[in-house]
């Protein structure tokens, strides 16, 4: 597998990426972005998944609920991620050998699958979604782990600036 | 009552929403406040960047032995807001630094001030660090 | 201004034992940015569904009301990992511009929330005029998103 440094070492040295490090309005911006759309995101998917353990707004109808969140949360979770990879760019050296950073790719891919296997198993249109015990008890399981695996994405993401381990 | 309740403590809960920001890597947990230093040397490499910017600097040692630092300085917005520009630095040039050493690597340092070759001096450290009176008011 | 209070804090106890550790600090701002990640989420799902967005399938009320645990629960965290880091670097946060600026922000959009927003919300959906809680949705978000957004402004122009 070709070494992947020389390539971080090149988009590092871009003219763009170079001009995004050493900015002071552009950088600024993109990382507030970055923080401000994530706290949105994820604050709407955790109120979803309080929803699917039962912790909170149990009066609503579940699928209801999460088809009236889901448009939210991808609008936020746009911005996220195009700030997010701008981020990387400008500093991919750093970033690539950072644990919390690798441990945060690892869990947004995990997120990503729970939320899949969620959707491809239970999701259904029927309004009986709710009275369904199988569906209940599968969405109770997603939510807890939803909690969970975001609880330390948002952990890990917060514990980069840190030079723990060299 | 209840209502009351969850009033002030929503109002003290939020006013303490601040923090993350000003702090986003402590200066308490990678420097140390009770070790200042002095760092006469040359200029490496200057790193004008976000977050922040780092001066890779060569001082002597006493028994004549180089030693490596790399000091963190604050972002480019801060440095250009006390009158610093990325032209000011030129690889191989002498300069003055006074900082704070790295809590677990001694080659790391905190910077504050920097003291140019033409007399110049300015402010370079970045929000969080200690109360030592370097920061211009 | 109030000075004093800033040295104070910076003097506690617990601001030494925060400017001593290497981990407490940085942990401390992990789970502090969790809590207020919820704190948001709490408070979003509240101003969508007064913007008429959002679980429209639910009575403004009862939303506002559903969120309002959370969001208690929320601030209680926000407020335990919170106090260790303002007080260890109180003085810096009496020097910054910004940070006076997020506090003025923050008191409004506390005031706000715990008022007219309160009030609205759990208002009878009849006989209101429907601009009101668009309104009410409208400048809540833009008062907290005021504060998160110029919270992280402080860094780089303070």
């Amino acid at each position: 597998m070709p070494s992947i440094v020389p390539t971080f070492a090149w988009l590092e040295g871009l003219a763009w990426t170079t001009a995004l490090r050493e900015s002071p309005y552009g950088y600024p911006l993109i990382e507030t972005s970055h923080v401000a759309s994530i706290v949105t995101f994820a604050g709407l998917v955790i109120m979803m998944d309080l929803r699917l353990v039962n912790l909170a707004f149990a009066s609503a109808p579940l699928a209801q609920f999460q088809r009236r969140l889901f448009p939210w949360q991808m609008a936020s979770f746009v911005p996220s991620t195009a700030t997010g990879i701008l981020l990387f760019c400008v500093d991919p050296l750093r970033y690539y050998r950072n644990v919390f950073f690798l441990a945060k790719l690892v869990l947004l891919a995990l997120a990503g699958l729970n939320a899949l296997a969620f959707h491809l198993k239970t999701y259904r249109r029927a309004e009986g979604w709710d009275e369904d015990p199988h569906v209940i008890a599968t969405a109770r399981l997603a939510g807890a782990a939803s909690l969970l695996i975001w609880s330390l994405t948002i952990v890990s993401s917060r514990l980069i600036p840190n030079n723990w381990f060299k | 009552m209840k209502r009351n309740i969850f009033l002030v403590l929503l109002a003290a809960g939020a006013l303490c929403a601040v923090q993350p920001a000003l702090a986003h890597h402590a200066f308490a947990a990678e420097y140390d406040p009770a070790k200042p230093v002095t760092l006469n040397g040359i200029v490496t490499r200057m790193e004008w960047a976000n977050p922040h910017g780092w001066i890779y600097m060569d001082t002597k040692e006493k028994n004549g032995a180089v030693k490596h630092w790399m000091i963190e300085t604050a972002a480019p917005s801060q440095l250009s807001r006390h009158g610093l520009k990325k032209a000011d630095f030129t690889d191989g040039m002498t300069a003055v630094v006074k900082g704070y050493q790295g809590k677990n690597d001694p080659g790391l340092a905190n910077g504050r001030t920097l003291l140019l070759k033409d007399g110049r001096s300015f402010y370079i450290g970045s929000v969080g660090g200690p109360n030592d009176g370097a920061e211009p008011h | 201004m109030l000075l004093p209070f800033f040295e104070w804090c910076e003097g506690l106890a617990i601001s030494q034992v925060y400017r001593d550790s290497t981990y407490l600090f940085p942990l401390t701002q992990a789970f502090h940015l969790l809590a207020v990640t919820i704190f948001v989420g709490a408070i979003v799902i509240g101003d969508l569904r007064l913007l008429g967005w959002g679980p429209v399938g639910q009575s403004r009320a009862s939303i506002v009301r559903n969120a309002q645990r959370v969001l208690l629960w929320a601030g209680l965290a926000v407020l335990v990992t919170g106090i260790p880091q303002f007080t260890t670097n109180a003085l810096t946060y009496e020097r910054s511009w910004l940070f006076e600026f997020k506090m003025c922000l923050l008191a409004a959009a506390l005031l706000f929330t715990a008022t007219v927003r309160q009030r609205v919300a759990v208002a009878d959906e009849g006989p209101l005029p429907s601009w009101v809680p668009k309104a009410v949705g409208a400048v809540s978000l833009a008062l907290w998103m005021g504060v998160t957004i110029s919270g992280r402004l402080i860094t780089y122009y303070g």
